[in-house]
């Protein structure tokens, strides 16, 4: 029988949810595995679990009562090992950097920033600060639209504006959320969203994390700007830059072991 | 104004918050050699295709469209502001409208969701659509599973 992993956490952590509901259809029981200091949390790994919905989300509610008491080193989804042994000996074998990672994220939470342009506005700004733009958008217009190729060169030059505000605004709220965080991990690039911005942040500094997010939405109301957490430190469980995503892609069937 | 998720503790199942956190839960998080992963197939692909857009003439041609509406001699003024314009956006709570090419990802990520689930994880069918948006918000499609 294989094991599933959710996360690690030390063995003194005083509420770790034995018995909830982990992933699976019906859920497998979340069980503890302690091995020295360390607690691993798992349950059994189901036959051809797949990353759905639901799965992911009991991968995340588990996750999220184990941090909401203490600091745990959450996985990353459908980790799976060969037996529970196999967890113990890896938490034995780890030990000491485990516990280092503990000590370090302890009592501090993650928070995720994403955010977006409000592509009407945005479009005024680059509009308002390009006259070349406004000169040819204009022209446009009175040509009824434009022909084909004056509408490319227009969204072109759009476009390319738009990206340098999208990079100038990611940079205006980074440095913005950054004095009210421990850390930061920047996530992948992607154009769904200009941002994407991991916080570390104390848990008694959250309120002022908070707060610096106000006044970011404020300061740039043309911006969208999503907020999720307190989470488990997902993006600060490696000191280093995290591994590439390419060698996650091994393609390893749930099935196996 | 956006809603800060409660700490998402126990078992209520809501799926807002699930959307913006999924990618760190597939993305980030201690990964031990010794363990192997479950597939994502469908998941890896959202990877690749979440990086397209902006650089078509579709989105050129949206983007000129978009501008020719705009309204000139009220727009530079009013520009800083917008407080009105945003309190609308956010309070609708209708993303989509604030998107098109500049986030063509939330699609992407479901679409890849539904083709996990649908067990076909390879077909390609997602990619290089920048244009497929659909009327109904993303998580509304989440929330159908």
């Amino acid at each position: 029988m294989s094991t599933y992993v959710y996360g690690i956490t030390a063995a003194t952590h005083p509420s770790l949810p034995e018995g909830t509901g982990g992933v699976g259809d019906p859920p497998r029981e979340v069980r503890i595995l302690k091995e020295g200091g360390l607690a691993a949390v798992v349950s059994d790994a189901p036959e051809g679990l797949r990353p759905k919905r639901r799965e992911l989300l009991a991968h995340q509610n588990v996750l999220s009562e184990v941090g909401a008491d203490g600091c745990v080193l959450p996985m990353r989804f459908g980790s799976i090992a060969p037996d529970d042994k196999a967890v113990t000996g890896v938490l034995a074998e780890r030990a000491e950097h485990y516990a280092e990672r503990l000590g370090a994220l302890d009592g501090r939470v993650e928070y995720n920033v994403k955010a977006t342009h409000v592509e009407e506005a945005v479009l005024h700004h680059v509009m308002a600060q390009n006259p070349e733009i406004r000169a040819l958008a204009e022209s446009n217009r009175q040509a009824g639209g434009g022909t084909y190729e004056t509408k490319i060169r227009l969204g072109e030059m759009v476009a390319a504006a738009v990206k340098d505000k999208e990079a100038e605004d990611a940079t205006t709220l980074e440095r913005a959320l950054e004095p009210a965080a421990d850390a930061v991990s920047v996530g992948p690039e992607s154009t769904g969203w200009l941002a994407n911005v991991s916080f570390l942040v104390k848990r008694e500094a959250a309120d002022d994390f908070l707060e610096a997010v106000e006044r970011a939405r404020g300061d740039m109301p043309h911006l969208e700007v999503r907020l999720n957490g307190p989470l488990p430190p997902y993006s600060f469980v490696e000191p280093g830059p995290a591994e590439p995503a390419g060698t996650a892609a091994g393609g390893a069937d749930a099935g196996a072991g | 104004m956006t809603v800060v998720p409660a700490q998402q503790t126990g078992g209520g199942g809501g799926s807002s918050g699930l959307y913006d956190v999924l990618e760190l839960v597939l993305d980030r998080g201690l990964v031990i050699d010794a363990f192997v992963r479950v597939s994502l197939v469908g998941i890896e692909i959202l990877k690749i295709d979440v990086r397209v857009v902006v650089a078509s003439v579709d989105t050129y041609l949206r983007f000129a469209e978009a501008c020719n509406r705009l309204d000139l001699e009220a727009g530079p003024r009013k520009d800083p502001g917008l407080p009105d314009l945003v309190g609308e956006m956010t309070e609708s709570g209708a993303r989509g409208k604030s998107k098109g090419a500049l986030s063509g990802a939330a699609e992407t990520i479901s679409d890849a969701f539904k083709q996990a689930r649908d067990e076909g994880g390879s077909e390609r069918e997602t990619s290089s659509r920048p244009r497929a948006r659909k009327a109904a918000p993303p998580r509304r499609k989440e929330e159908q599973e």
